[in-house]
Formats: C-alpha cells, sequence, structure tokens
C-alpha cells in the first residue's frame, strides 16, 4: 500500500541508493571487525602450534638420540665381549687340545651358558675344520674355508666379526673369528641371531618406528621392523654408513644414525614423526576446533552488533531525512503562504475598485431616464454578473490568506469526536441530497488536546467535501477516530474512485484538484496540510483497499 | 442628511474617489486622502466621525496611523478596510481602538451597515 505524507521529487531513488549504502557499510564493518579479531587470534594460534611442534620434535630428536647413542654403545660392548672371550680361548688352549674330541664341547658349554653363540668351529690354516661344535656338523664337515673371505680376513688381521651372510648352511647368520698369536688357526663362533636382534628389538621407537643394523653395502644385517627386506633408495642416500651420531629429517620420519664396530655397521633407528607427535595433534586438532568456535562466535557477535549499530544509524538517518522533509515542506508552505498573502493582497485592490465601478454605473443607472435607454435590463445584468464574479474572486483569495494566517495563541483544549460530528453536521444535508451515508466510528475514549478547532473544522471540512465531491453520488464515507503513539487519528475513508500515482503525490500540492475546471481552486487540502502542519500534525493519503480514498489526519496528544 | 464626515484613507487612487462620490450620492460628508501623513493632519484639522483606514499606505504602516489618529482624536472611529487583512490584522487593529474592520473587496452596501452601525454609536 502506498501511502504519501510529502513529496520529494526522486526521493524513491535516494531510498534505494541508501539502501544500497547502509548495506555496503555492514558488510565493510563486520569485514573489519572480523579481519581485527580473528587475525590476531589465528596469528596467536599459528605461532603456538608452530612453538610447541617445534619443542615436541627437539624432545623427540633428543630422546632418539639418547636411545641410539645407548643402542650402539649395547651392541659395541656386546660384539667386543665375544671377540674377546673367543681370543682369550685362542690365546689359552693349543691346536692339538682344542683338535682332541670332546674338548671343544666343553669350550662351547662354557662359553655358551646364556645361549649366545650358536656353534663353535676350530679351522686349520688350510681352511679345512678340525673340530665343530653344533647343530650344523653333518653340512660343514668337509667345508674348507680356504676361499671364504671372512677366513682372508681373520687370518690377515687376527680378529674378524663378519656381515650377515648365508655360507654353507643355507641361514643368515654372522659370526666372530679370532686366531691364535701365531696365527696359524682360527676359533669362529656363530653369533645367535634372535638374541643380538633382541638387542634393537628393545629399543623403544614407537608405533611406525624401526631399528636395524645397515653395513657398507646398505644392505639389512638386522630384521626390519617394519618387515623391509631391503632398504627403500631413499633411505640408502641418506643413510650413509658409519661416523658419528647423526639427525636426519625425512619424508615425516626422523633418523638417527651411528657408526658401530669400527664403522662397519651402521645401527639405524627411525621413528614416525606423525606417531611421535600424536599427542602433540591432538592437543594441535582440539586447539583448532576451539578457535574456530571463538571465530564463530566473534563472526556471530560482530555481525550482531555491526547490525543493530548500523539499523540505529539507519534508523536515526532515516528519522533526520524525514525531520528534513519536513522542514523543507514548512519552508515551502511558508513561501508558499507569503507569496498568496501579497497576491491576495494584490488582487483584493483591483477587485474592490471592479466593485466598486460596477456599483457606481449600476447607481448611475438609477439617474437615467429608461425610455432611452435601450439595453437597460442587459447593463443590469452585466453589472450583477461582475458583482457575483468578484464575489467568486473574493472568496478564493480569502481563502488563499489560510496559507498565512497564524495559530499563535488560538488553541484551547477540544473534543475531536465533538469537531467531528459538528464538520458533519455541516455537510449532512448535502450529503443526503446525493444519497451519500456519513458512518462514524469513533473512539469515545478519545482525550481532548489542545488545538485550533477552527481551523482544524476546515480541515475536516474540506476532506470531507473533497470526499463527497469524489462520490458523486450514492456511497458511504466513514469518518473514524483512533489513539496509539502519543497521537490521535481520525480517518476518512470514502468509496470514490481513489486517486491515481500522480494524485496521490501532488494531492497536497497547491492549485492540484482532479474537479473539472471552474469547480475547485486545488487549495483546500494545501491549506489543509500547511494548517495540520503548523498544528505539529501530519496528514498522510492513500487507496484503500477495496478502492475508494483514505485520508488520515495525525494530530499530536501533547500539545505542540 | 446630517453632518456625518468620514475621511478614507487608501493608497489606491481610484477607489478613493469613486467610494467618496458614491458616499457623498448616499448624504455623507466624504472626503479622500492617499497617505498616511495626509491622513494625520485631516484629522488634526477636521473631527471625522468615520475615518476607513487601509493598513497599508505607501508612507507609514496603517497601525501607526490608527495610533496617532486615536492620540489626536480618541473619539473617533476607525473602521479598517484592507487587501491583505487577514482576520488577526484586523483584531489587531480592534486591539488598538479600531471601531471594526472590513476585508477587501467589501461590497458598499456591507460597508454602508458597518458606516450605519457607527452612526449609531455616536456618542
Amino acid at each position: 500500500m502506498k501511502m504519501y505524507t510529502a513529496t520529494i521529487p526522486g526521493s524513491a531513488l535516494k531510498v534505494r541508493s541508501r539502501e544500497s549504502y547502509y548495506a555496503r557499510q555492514k558488510q565493510l564493518f563486520v569485514v573489519v571487525v572480523i579481519l581485527v579479531a580473528i587475525i590476531p587470534l589465528l596469528f596467536i594460534s599459528w605461532t603456538a602450534s608452530h612453538f610447541y611442534q617445534k619443542s615436541w620434535l627437539n624432545k623427540t630428536t633428543v630422546e632418539l638420540t639418547s636411545l641410539a647413542d645407548s643402542r650402539r654403545e649395547i651392541i659395541d660392548l656386546f660384539l667386543d665381549s665375544q671377540e674377546n672371550i673367543l681370543a682369550g680361548y685362542a690365546e689359552l688352549y693349543d691346536l692339538d687340545w682344542l683338535s682332541t674330541p670332546g674338548n671343544l664341547e666343553k669350550l662351547f658349554k662354557a662359553m655358551n651358558r646364556q645361549g649366545v653363540i650358536v656353534d663353535l668351529g676350530l679351522i686349520a690354516r688350510d681352511g679345512s675344520h678340525c673340530n665343530y661344535v653344533g647343530p650344523f656338523a653333518e653340512d660343514l664337515k668337509d667345508k674348507n674355508y680356504a676361499e671364504a673371505r671372512w677366513f682372508a680376513e681373520v687370518m690377515q688381521s687376527g680378529r674378524y666379526i663378519s656381515d650377515v651372510f648365508t655360507g654353507y648352511r643355507g641361514v643368515p647368520h654372522f659370526i666372530v673369528a679370532v686366531t691364535d698369536p701365531s696365527r696359524s688357526w682360527a676359533l669362529r663362533s656363530t653369533i645367535n641371531s634372535e638374541l643380538f636382534n633382541a638387542l634393537l628389538a628393545s629399543a623403544e621407537v614407537g608405533p611406525g618406528g624401526d631399528a636395524f643394523i645397515l653395513n657398507h653395502q646398505g644392505e639389512l644385517q638386522t630384521p626390519s621392523r617394519l618387515g623391509l627386506t631391503a632398504l627403500p633408495s631413499v633411505e640408502k642416500g641418506l643413510l650413509a654408513t658409519g661416523g658419528d651420531l647423526t639427525i636426519h629429517h625425512s619424508q615425516g620420519a626422523l633418523y638417527a644414525t651411528t657408526g658401530m664396530k669400527n664403522n662397519a655397521w651402521t645401527l639405524v633407528l627411525k621413528t614416525d614423526i606423525k606417531t611421535s607427535l600424536a599427542d602433540f595433534y591432538r592437543a594441535r586438532q582440539r586447539d583448532h576446533l576451539i578457535i574456530a568456535c571463538a571465530a564463530l562466535l566473534i563472526l556471530g557477535v560482530a555481525t550482531f552488533l555491526v547490525r543493530s549499530m548500523m539499523n540505529k544509524v539507519e534508523d536515526a538517518d532515516q528519522q533526520r531525512m524525514v525531520l528534513y522533509d519536513r522542514i523543507r515542506n514548512s519552508e515551502k508552505m511558508a513561501l508558499v503562504g507569503r507569496m498568496a498573502a501579497n497576491v491576495a493582497h494584490e488582487i483584493n485592490n483591483p477587485l474592490q475598485i471592479i466593485g466598486d465601478q460596477a456599483g457606481w454605473l449600476d447607481e448611475l443607472l438609477d439617474e437615467e431616464d429608461p425610455a432611452n435607454l435601450k439595453n437597460s435590463e442587459e447593463y443590469r445584468t452585466a453589472f450583477a454578473k461582475i458583482k457575483a464574479q468578484v464575489k467568486r474572486a473574493s472568496t478564493i483569495t480569502h481563502r488563499l490568506l489560510g496559507f498565512s494566517r497564524s495559530t499563535e495563541g488560538l488553541k484551547a483544549p477540544a473534543n475531536i469526536n465533538t469537531l467531528v460530528e459538528e464538520t458533519v453536521s455541516f455537510l449532512e444535508k448535502e450529503a443526503a441530497n446525493h444519497r451519500i451515508a456519513i458512518r462514524r466510528n469513533l473512539d469515545p475514549a478519545l482525550p481532548a488536546i489542545t488545538t485550533d478547532s477552527a481551523q482544524l473544522q476546515q480541515v475536516f471540512l474540506n476532506i470531507l467535501n473533497n470526499a463527497l465531491d469524489a462520490i458523486g453520488n450514492d456511497g458511504a464515507v466513514t469518518i473514524s477516530t483512533s489513539r496509539g503513539n502519543g497521537q490521535l487519528a481520525v480517518e476518512f475513508a470514502d468509496n470514490g474512485p481513489g486517486l491515481s500515482e500522480e494524485g496521490l503525490k501532488k494531492v497536497f500540492e497547491p492549485f492540484f484538484t482532479t474537479k473539472k475546471a471552474g469547480s475547485g481552486t486545488g487549495i483546500g487540502l494545501a491549506i489543509s496540510y500547511s494548517i495540520v502542519e503548523r498544528l505539529g500534525g501530519d496528514i498522510e493519503v492513500r487507496n484503500g483497499r477495496q478502492g475508494g480514498c483514505i485520508f488520515r489526519v495525525n494530530l499530536p496528544i501533547t500539545a505542540q | 442628511m446630517s453632518e456625518f464626515p468620514i475621511l478614507v484613507v487608501d493608497d489606491e487612487e481610484e477607489f478613493v474617489s469613486t467610494l467618496v462620490q458614491r458616499l457623498r450620492k448616499r448624504g455623507f460628508a466624504g472626503e479622500g486622502v492617499l497617505s498616511g501623513s495626509a491622513a494625520i493632519a485631516r484629522v488634526a484639522a477636521s473631527d471625522f466621525a468615520v475615518i476607513l483606514l487601509d493598513m497599508r499606505l505607501p508612507d507609514m504602516d496603517g497601525g501607526q496611523v490608527l495610533r496617532e489618529i486615536k492620540k489626536i482624536r480618541p473619539g473617533s472611529r476607525v473602521v479598517i478596510l484592507t487587501g491583505h487583512a487577514s482576520a488577526s490584522e484586523g483584531e489587531e487593529g480592534i486591539k488598538n481602538g479600531a471601531f471594526d474592520y472590513l476585508l477587501k473587496p467589501v461590497e458598499f452596501e456591507t460597508l454602508l451597515e458597518k458606516l450605519e452601525a457607527a452612526r449609531e454609536r455616536v456618542p
């Protein structure tokens, strides 16, 4: 439903552009508030996360380093002790004693109370087996080691610990071998792989971690916990054998490598970063969740606050605009008032003279001899017409003065319902002549207000008159009074044809009329508008849902 | 017609001359002036029964002329006659001692009625 209280050309356009302006401002403020609140939050979160990840990683590195160091020491000690025991026997006994059946068994039993070795063999300088104690007696009985690499090495250097090899027995194993001081024979033991591997297996590298030993060729000397049979090329390249304890960081894993067995082997401990930082990741996930909740909260609060703030600004702006429109309208009406008063004055004087001259001629006509006057009656009619038109014109000029009429000092308590009844009584007869019913729907509890009754009655008369004119014949006008929002309202609803869009906009402009030429001046509603405005109220006009036109006069309950 | 001198004060010469002619025809001793100062001078010189006074004069404000006249001759009856007159202007005049007010354009008969009313009030 369209309603007009005042008209400003292009105001609809302005409202639209203002709406998009407020929408833009809202978005901007929300974005700014969010950025200002959330960016530091994200920054702190990122920094903290980064810091904690680094410290967790450092802690893991330190643990891995110490683990690698201790394991290397344990294994080196183990191998040294095996070598030393064997070397001690080789010094203590000679070939004959050791070759004597039963003696090597005694030695094996003495050495192997903990099951550290699998077998013990005595090999002569020519590589032939002189004696053997162990489970592979049948397989190794006639074997000659003259061509075996380990044999050549031990005969050359006196002591030797081999890499893992398959050998004659067809099972991966490694051996510890020593010679007698004159290097004429060698004593060789095979290390119990299970026991040796257990030395590594106990290293705690966590789930997804691994612990193994590599030789110079990068071949696994102990089984991989992860079931690897050969090392992936990346790791092989990374884990250059030997050297001091080193930490590598690659592909989500942390490696500690250290040379052992005089750098012939490399101990590798690997821990999976993801698994070892699992606790940290869980904590970080929880933090992220909290931050996301906080961000959502900030987003919600920021949006809510900005919306409510901008809505207030918008309301204030709108109130300001309404006030501005009213002031502009008041100024316009004041100007119209001054102009109307001046025009009225300027016209009233010539009207007075026209009327007087006609009257004077009329009087002079009395002195003429009717016999000599051919058109005596015509003259009289013409003078009467001039007088009538002067009267008509003066009615208009006197009404124009309504624009500039002051309301100062003319206010008194008035009952609006009574005023409506009085107004209706003036026009009821005329309405009945045109078969128009005037219905009242008056609120009996309406309070008396301090206002200018005479001028307000003029307003009601104007509106009611217009309603009767709009209906023509057969119809009804309903006048209702009500109160609310510190205001009192009088509504005049007719069932006439209503007003066009153009009419709704211009109905309060001076000299706008829908009546046929000569029957309306178009100033009644303009004057009504200025009167109501001076009384601190306003007039609205709209078309009714069921047709017809509705004028609503709002008046302040408290005196202005 | 007995002596009932009337002074018409208005800057519209046409209005003044016609009105004076018509008044004389009805037996009034009509006389007209076109300015405030001339009106005051005439009132000082001669006692008019009724003074018809326009509120807008070229040299002086009608209200001022009214006050001067009432000072010189407190018993004189001034009928304000103005084209500009809103009711408030006329009422203001009455407060300042005017007998009554009329809004231009006024019909001659109405004017005569007002003059008769003034004559009846002659002390």
